[in-house]
């Protein structure tokens, strides 16, 4: 298990964009599950939507390509540093349930192909042992 | 059934975003038909994906025409 301060060591992102709590299984190149908690106190939530609170859609994304990161870097071994710019270039998803307050995303990502300068990459987010969201992310890296 | 040459270049254009009559088969991906890596990469894993295939990254760079790409291919598919 990483916790929060491992997170930090492999993603450059941090508050209020840093969407993985903690990952809770990591097999160097092949699978990474990640978790993240959503809290009512979440700023989106402000105006997504007033009195009718919904995670974006295209915040499990960025969910998902951050656990994706983390997998690119296991892969990786030493030779990611941090200062490397990771850009997203494809994204094909399917939303399947939508995200409360108080929901904990579960996010499971596994490569398609990973290479030195980038990855693509399969995942998906259950939360209430449902389908949140299923996707097939794209990225580069520079 | 479409040969290997008809599936990979249907392949390739639904990527790309072209009409497979489009797409002249010596034709350099990046110069002529507005190909970008992470297009590239893209073909590489549905290539490899259809074919049931592994094809080393090193291969990439050969991917710069349809006709280069299929021959890359016939390296790895039995």
């Amino acid at each position: 298990m990483l916790n929060i301060e491992d997170i930090q060591k492999i993603l450059p992102q941090r508050y209020p964009f840093l969407l993985i709590d903690r990952i809770l299984e990591l097999e160097e190149g092949r699978k990474v599950v990640a978790v993240k908690n959503v809290s009512v106190n979440e700023d989106f939530f402000a105006g997504h939507f007033p009195g009718n609170p919904v995670m974006p859609g295209a915040l499990i994304i960025e969910a998902m390509a951050q656990a994706s990161i983390a997998l690119f870097h296991s892969a990786q071994g030493q030779t990611v540093e941090n200062e490397k710019v990771y850009l997203l270039g494809t994204v094909k998803a399917r939303f399947l349930n939508p995200v409360f307050p108080g929901d904990q995303l579960r996010i499971t990502v596994e490569p398609v192909k990973i290479i030195s300068s980038g990855a693509i990459v399969n995942a998906l987010a259950e939360t209430r042992g449902q389908e949140a969201c299923r996707a097939e992310l794209g990225f580069s890296v520079k | 059934m479409p040969g290997v040459e008809e599936e990979i270049k249907n392949l390739v254009a639904t990527i790309i975003e072209k009409d497979p009559a489009e797409i002249n088969p010596d034709a350099n991906f990046f110069k002529d038909l507005g190909v970008d890596s992470m297009m590239a990469l893209e073909i590489l894993a549905a290539i490899e994906k259809k074919y049931k295939i592994s094809i080393p990254e090193e291969k990439l760079t050969q991917l710069t025409t349809l006709n280069q790409t299929i021959a890359v291919a016939r390296e790895y598919i039995k």
